[in-house]
Parts: C-alpha cells; structure tokens; sequence
C-alpha cells in the first residue's frame, strides 16, 4: 500500500522537482479583489453551483426509448467526452499550486477561481459517467493506442512548468482549448433532443462559459504588461496547442489518424442523429474554424498574431 | 514549448487508461454526495447585518482581527498544499472516490479562506503578515505540498498526520468553543466551517480504516513518525494557536494573546484554558484511534500542557 509504485514514483518526482523551482513567499498574503472581473467570475462559480445528482431530471431519462445501436453509440460518445473531461482535475489543480507558489501577494483572485474549478470539473467528469452508464455501460478504456496517445498530455505538468510563462498556459489551455470545448458543448446542444441529455450539456456548459471567461479576463489583466518574451511565449503555446494537440483529434474524433477514429466516430454520428448529445463532423468543422477565427481576433486585440496553420484536409486555418 | 518538452520526454506521460470512474469506496462516494449537497457562500449564508463591530472595544476588535486573519492563513495553506494531494491521487490512480472528494475539500478550504478573511476585514481590518516576519516560519506552512510530491513520503503517513490530526485539533477546538462565539455572524461562520471539516476528518479516518488491514511494519512506522512531526514541529510551533509554540518564537505578546481575548468577546477564537481541556483528550482519542492499527503514539513533554 505504501510502496508508490514505479511509474507513478516518476510522475511525482517531476512534479517534485518542478515544484522545488519555485520559492514560495507566502506572505504578504493579500486577499483583496485585484481584478473585480475575476472575482466577480469566482462569486458567479459559488452561486451558480449545481448538483449532478439532482438538478438533472435522470427520473425522466428513458434510455428504452432508443434502439440497441444507439444506447451503444450514446455510451461511447459519452464515454470518450468522460476521458477528454478527466484530466481537468490534474491541470486545473497544478495550476491553482502554480499560483500560490508564484506569490502570495498577488493572484487572489484566480486561485479563488481555480479552488472552484477540479470540483466543477468533477461534477462534469460525474455527468458524463452517469450519461455512458444509463445508455449501456462506461468503458473505461478506449482500448485504441492511437486515441488513448492523443487524449493524454502533461498539460498538469506543464502548469507547474516555471519556463512556461502562465500567460502563455492559460492562453493555450483557457482561451483556445476550453473556448473550443465550450463551443463545441453548444453545438451538441443546439442538436440535443433528449430533455435530460440537453440540461447536462447546459449545465455544463455554463461552468465551461465560466471557465473561458476566466481565460480571456485573466488574459485581459496580464498581457498589456508582458514583455516581448511573454508575449512571443504566449502566441507560441496556442500555436502549439492547435497545431499539435487540436488538430491532432483531442477534441475532434474526426480529427484522429484514420485508423484510430472508429468506432468512436460512428457512434458519434449516431448519437448526433438521434440528438442524445453530440455533433456531426461537418458541424464540428464550422464551430473549429469559427474558434480558430475567435481566438486569433481576440489575441490580435492585443497586437498577438496568431500564425496561419496548415492542416492536410482542412487547408489553411 | 507546450509540446516539445511532452516530445523530449521532459515531461512525463501518465498512464490514464484505464479510467474508472465508479465509486469502489461507498463510505467516502458518500461524504462527495453530502459535500454537493451542503455548499455555502461566505457571502451570502452569513448573517453578516448581526455582526456589528461598532459593540466590541478596540482591543477586543484587533484580538479577533487577528484571529481571523491567522485562519485565514491556516486557511491557504489548504489550497496552496493540500491539493497537491488530489494530483497525488491522480497520478497514483488511486479510487476514483478519493479524486472527487477531494475536489469538494479543495473548493471547501478556499471557502474557508475566503470567509475568514472576510470576518476579519468586517470585524475592521485583515493582516496580511505576522508582525514579526519570523513567525511566518511557524504560520506559514505545514509541508504538506513537499511530502504530497514525494514517492518517498508515504500517503498513509500524510493522511495520518494532516487529514486526521492536525485538521482533527483543529475541529475539536472548534466543537468545544462554538458555544463561547455569542457573536451570530462569527457562530454561524463557525459552524459552516465545522460542518464541512467534520467530513474532512471523516474522509481521513475513513480511508485509514480501510487501508488498515494492509498495513506493513513500515507504513506503521511512517504514520507514527508523520503524527509525531505533526504535533512535535507543526502544532507545538504555535501554527494553530501560537499559545502552542514551545519556542515562544517571535509572535508578539498581542499576537499570542488575540485568541482569548477574541474568545472572551465572543468573536471566535479560544483560551488557553479550552487548550489545556481539549488538546490532551484529542491527543488520547487519536492514541487510542490509531492503537488497533499497531500504531503507538508516545506522550509529549510540553512546558505548559505537561506530559501529555
């Protein structure tokens, strides 16, 4: 029980030595609203807190109603969305250390912020477990090497990286990935027929809309000031993270190398058809683009430019 | 940059799959369902309008000030260290019922913080540091970040050691002074607080309880000496109630006072009276809790509680 075992005794020491690079002052320890938007975002998480368990109506949720196939297709869709939710309680819990190692004087706000967000996202992490098991059955792995390696990055330890500045992480992670995965929870929502499945997809996309106003408003606080560095730093990470990581398939199965998209993008399909929470890829393909554009007219707000990428079926974006 | 160290192996990758996400602890699955169900806003689930600062002395004022200001220091420390536990249970794929409640104790403890430090500024002003930069050293930290990061550093150990005892202390204080806070604003705070912290304490014991019958020699010998650092290097430096501190340190005499004087006023806090009654009790109940794991927790010395 108490022997770490080997591999994840090499997770905690990279964590370890990342966190020994920090040398924290704790005090002064200022508590006072420094960015009134942020704050403001943290009172808006505490009154707007839901409960999984009963504030969806799952007594009116009958799974019979659809055929074999699509319960199948449903649980898997909701499956996947559980696996891409997870890591969530990693990145924003290493982020929320980042922020107190850096200063106790400064930051108040976001780490209010951050010490709500790992329970919303275990609250949506619940939601689409309970999704996948009243349509069939959670499955625990996706059991293809290829989806598995492109849903699995350090982004927990990127957070607690001192060379990466916390700009350029949240503007990767924040303003282009959640803003994404916001967009995209709208889409399915806007197909959604099932009552319960569109007030999860609701909920949960109301703290996402939190989490991605956070983003731009911490953004917003931060980079007037950055330097040159900070600034290349920033453009850099989103760069990265669209090229390497979205247009890898991290949100999008459509995106995935061909052969590691089935059998989650037919289930996708289906369980878009039947409108029990996902969207079809031509759809997928307008909110990405339409994201792409998003982000890179908000960062040019602050004179950023976010370069053109390249991608072998959808060209340029 | 973002990938490139992923690439170089910099980083290292987890090994996420399988996923399980189904409670295998129904013990604790329960205190995350209770957790959802009983959230609070400092803001707005305080009588605030009852705690009328203008009836209290000056004196009374800076004691519970100081106070609440200490709290809220205590306070951080559970969301600058202890969360460092859930990526513990993370990156150890530990049942998933740990992961989600401690997402919960996460959000609980920054709602602590937040609430403390806005008594303290409503009762008319939040310290932002010790008066002697010293005892920063004593307030400050209880290490649990460090220890969390390090394999080396048993989970058992840390769980013995902060999740039971020192938060244990911590409430029992709580529980045996509730009574003394006539102030309604300050009694309600302390009993949302002691409300969540209950579960805090019953997610520790909980899981010791069922990680007990694996128990080596070792993980025994590791929760002794975590217990013992814990109430020899943390408590008795004065980091809950700088009365504590052995040392004396270089707390100022208002500073070390500002507990019973809050505490007399009825604006939260204890005395060294409460101290005396309530630390040996919970220093025999955590002795004769651990016992039937083969744990031996060894009397303290201390130069104003005795042997105890």
């Amino acid at each position: 029980m108490s022997e770490v075992p080997e591999h994840p005794a090499r997770l905690l020491r990279a964590y370890q030595a990342q966190e020994k690079r920090f040398v924290e002052r704790r005090f002064p320890l200022e508590f006072a609203p420094e960015v009134p938007a942020l704050r403001e975002l943290y009172s808006q998480g505490k009154g707007l807190r839901w409960n999984p368990e009963t504030d969806i109506a799952w007594e009116r949720f009958d799974p019979t109603r659809y055929d074999g196939a699509t319960r199948e297709a449903a649980s898997r869709t909701w499956s996947r969305r559980a696996w891409s939710v997870y890591p969530g309680l990693t990145e924003s819990t290493a982020l929320l250390i980042r922020f107190c190692l850096e200063s106790g004087s400064l930051g108040m706000d976001a780490k209010l912020f951050l010490s709500f967000r790992p329970a919303e996202e275990a609250k949506h992490l619940e939601v689409c477990h309970m999704l996948a098991e009243r349509f069939g059955g959670y499955a625990a792995d996706p059991e293809e090497p290829g989806l598995a390696r492109v849903s699995n990055h350090a982004f927990g330890q990127a957070a607690l990286d001192r060379d990466l500045p916390v700009e350029a992480y949240i503007a990767a992670l924040g303003a282009l990935d959640d803003q994404l995965d916001l967009n995209l929870l709208v889409s399915h929502l806007q197909q959604a027929k099932d009552e319960v499945v569109r007030a999860a997809l609701r909920l949960i996309a109301g703290d996402r809309a939190r989490h991605v106003a956070f983003a731009w408003a911490f953004l917003g606080s931060r980079v007037p000031a950055l330097d040159a560095h900070g600034r290349t730093a920033v453009v850099d990470a989103v760069c990265d993270l669209l090229s390497h990581v979205v247009l890898a398939g991290y949100r999008n199965t459509w995106l995935l190398p061909e052969k590691s998209r089935e059998p989650w993008l037919s289930a996708e399909a289906e369980t878009a058809r039947h409108g029990l929470g996902a969207s079809t890829p031509s759809q997928e393909r307008g909110v990405l683009r339409a994201t792409v554009a998003q982000v890179r007219e908000r960062l040019a707000a602050w004179k950023l430019e976010l370069p053109r990428v390249e991608h072998a079926e959808l060209g340029t974006l | 940059m973002l990938i490139e160290k992923e690439r170089t192996g910099a980083y290292v990758l987890e090994q996420r799959y399988p996923l399980p996400l189904a409670s295998a602890m129904p013990d604790v699955w329960e205190l995350w369902r209770r957790a959802k169900t009983l959230e609070w806003d400092p803001q707005t689930d305080i009588p605030w309008e009852e705690l009328h600062p203008e009836r209290y002395s000056a004196e009374q004022l800076l004691a519970a000030q100081m106070y609440w200001s200490r709290r809220t220091w205590g306070e951080y420390g559970a969301i600058s260290e202890s969360p460092a536990l859930l990526l513990r249970f993370c990156l150890e794929r530990r049942l998933p019922d740990l992961q989600f409640f401690f997402t919960m104790r996460t959000m609980e403890e920054g709602r602590h913080a937040e609430a403390s430090w806005l008594m303290a500024e409503r009762l008319g002003r939040y310290f932002p540091q010790p008066q002697n930069p010293p005892t920063a050293g004593a307030v400050g930290t209880h290490g649990v970040r460090r220890m969390a990061f390090d394999p080396e550093t048993s989970l058992e150990g840390i769980f013995a050691s902060l999740v039971c005892a020192a938060e244990e202390i911590l409430i029992d204080v709580f529980k045996a002074t509730v009574h003394k806070a006539t102030n309604p604003a300050v009694r309600r705070l302390m009993e949302l607080i002691l409300r969540d912290e209950v579960r805090h304490i019953a997610f520790g014991w909980q899981c010791l309880d069922a990680w007990a019958p694996a128990f080596t020699r070792e993980t025994v010998r590791n929760i002794e000496s975590a217990v013992i650092t814990m109430i020899e290097n943390v408590e008795f430096r004065g980091y809950r109630n700088l009365w504590l501190a052995i040392e004396g340190g270089s707390a100022t005499p208002a500073e070390i006072d500002a507990d019973r004087i809050s505490c007399e006023a009825g604006l939260g806090g204890n005395t060294p009276e409460d101290e005396m009654r309530v630390f040996p009790e919970f220093l025999k109940k955590i002795r004769e809790r651990m016992a039937p794991w083969g744990v031996d927790i060894p009397m303290f010395d201390h130069p104003r509680l005795g042997k105890v």
